[in-house]
């Protein structure tokens, strides 16, 4: 199974680290938006690396291509800057590099992962909002986290009911 | 360590006199001055009078992060003579006789310890730059220079002074925490102690054990609201930027997050002055005023506004009024008004 970049948003307290990080890691350009909500919510924007990639069906040069269950990636050198990617993208997260003439967009930090390392972006993050591990991992994390919330009422949101256990 | 103008190293009160006479052994002196020495709003009011001819500042930036800005710069300019040491040239590094060039934190390494009470070994990753220098090479030479002998030979040698003379880090030596990540919290009485992250478990440090609650009166604030200066200014840490900016407003990374100042409002305090979101306003109060770009939001209930400090100008309208125990300035309360810009 591969790796996904899963994001906590409850966890997310605005520090802005990611960017800074994913900055560091691309040239100075960051692929990671923290955008705020009313002033009072936080959520870190990335490309979602859509399992149904609209990016890559819209885009006229092949320049964007996806290796099996990995991250959706654009060749800036076959990139001719027409914007099409962004205007299929649900998210908003594709970037135009105004220096380079292309697109660009967080690609998970391939080079990284090639390391055995996980994206810059998660290692950086201190409240662990982001998370790179394989879907099922997390979602198992979660269930368990939900699990025990609903018998011990730990962790669970005002307004739960919550059963004790009997015996 | 050494920082407050009441205690010597390890929280000894310059008022006791056995703790004071330990110390002053340790540095081969009979005694030390027995009387606590001026905070920092303190000083700066005595260099405006005259009583303070001289001063040394490292590391801080007081024209910025000071209440009451024109008042901080009246006053250093009164000074005899002033020394800025710092990594950058700061508003007021401008002001000093001689600036000392400071070693980033990145050029030098030591023992640093957090309000945490973490004390944790930090590497060098790079040599100083040219003509920089860490601050403890400096404080020596000057040293020197005044007739003093302070033979230290690096970091790990000022920190087994401090393992001598302050108990609780007697047991924090350099070789312990080079090797431990995440360092030690004192106190740390002995070589073998593991320090102690928690400070308070079984028992309070009262004669029962028990904490005491103490209810404090209600003090109103120095300034209050008034029809010439009708809203209230707090001001604040941004999470991008650090301090007086003096670091962090050099940072493009940073800049581009955060590049300005900027003024909180209320929606209905902003059109009741007709300002839109973005416009660039004036705030003034009794002491000065600054320029700034409204930030039109409900995160302020009507009649509070919020400002950051880490830019001049935020500083320029606080109030150096103290609290009258731990005479901390009253950031947090200045009656203001807030206009259009003019059009001229």
């Amino acid at each position: 199974m591969n790796k996904v970049l899963y994001i906590d948003i409850k966890r997310c307290i605005y520090c802005r680290s990611c960017e800074v990080a994913c900055e560091r890691e691309h040239e100075g350009h960051s692929h990671m938006t923290v955008v705020p909500v009313h002033g009072r919510h936080a959520v870190p924007m990335n490309c979602r690396h859509c399992e149904k990639h609209p990016c890559l069906a819209a885009c006229p040069t092949k320049a964007i291509t996806r290796e099996e269950g990995g991250p959706v990636i654009i060749h800036t050198m076959k990139c001719i800057g027409c914007r099409m990617c962004a205007m299929v993208c649900p998210f908003g997260v594709l970037n135009f590099d105004v220096i380079g003439r292309v697109m660009r967009k967080c690609d998970l930090c391939v080079h990284r992962l090639s390391e055995g390392k996980k994206p810059a972006c998660v290692t950086t993050c201190p409240a662990r909002a982001l998370l790179f591990d394989e879907f099922d991992v997390i979602m198992k994390r979660i269930q368990e986290k939900a699990a025990l919330a609903v018998i011990s009422g730990v962790g669970s949101q005002p307004g739960t009911v919550v059963s004790p256990p009997r015996g | 360590m050494g920082a407050l103008c009441s205690f010597l190293p390890g929280y000894v009160q310059v008022t006791n006199e056995q703790g004071r006479k330990r110390i002053a052994a340790h540095w081969g002196m009979e005694d030390l001055p027995g009387q606590p020495g001026l905070t920092v709003v303190e000083m700066i009011n005595a260099a405006g009078e005259g009583k303070i001819r001289g001063m040394y500042i490292m590391g801080e930036n007081p024209v910025v992060s000071d209440p009451d800005a024109h008042h901080v710069e009246e006053a250093l300019s009164r000074l005899d003579f002033l020394v800025v040491q710092d990594m950058f040239m700061t508003e007021t590094a401008r002001m000093a006789h001689v600036v000392l060039p400071a070693a980033g934190w990145a050029e030098k390494e030591g023992s640093v310890v957090a309000t945490d009470r973490r004390v944790q070994w930090m590497s060098r990753g790079i040599e100083p730059l040219d003509g920089a220098r860490a601050d403890w090479r400096i404080l020596c030479e000057v040293a020197d220079r005044l007739g003093f002998r302070f033979n230290y030979s690096g970091p790990e040698d000022i920190l087994a002074e401090i393992n001598r003379v302050v108990p609780m880090y007697a047991g924090i030596t350099a070789q312990r925490i080079k090797q431990k990540t995440g360092g030690i919290p004192w106190p740390c009485p002995a070589p073998d102690h593991p320090g102690t992250p928690i400070l308070h478990v079984e028992r309070f440090g009262t004669p029962d054990g028990l904490a005491r609650l103490i209810p404090v009166e209600y003090t109103p604030p120095a300034e209050e609201t008034s029809d010439e200066y009708p809203l209230m200014l707090t001001t604040g840490r941004l999470v991008i930027h650090y301090n007086s900016g003096s670091m962090t407003r050099r940072s493009g990374a940073l800049l581009k997050r955060s590049a300005e100042l900027f003024v909180e409002i209320n929606p209905s305090d902003a059109e009741r002055i007709h300002v839109k979101n973005d416009e660039e306003v004036e705030v003034k109060t009794k002491r000065g005023e600054a320029v700034a770009k409204a930030k039109v939001t409900d995160k302020l209930p009507p009649g509070v506004v919020f400002m950051p400090f880490h830019f001049a100008g935020a500083n320029a309208l606080t109030i150096s009024a103290l609290d009258r125990v731990a005479k901390i300035p009253e950031y947090k309360v200045a009656a203001c008004r807030i206009e259009k810009r003019s059009q001229n």
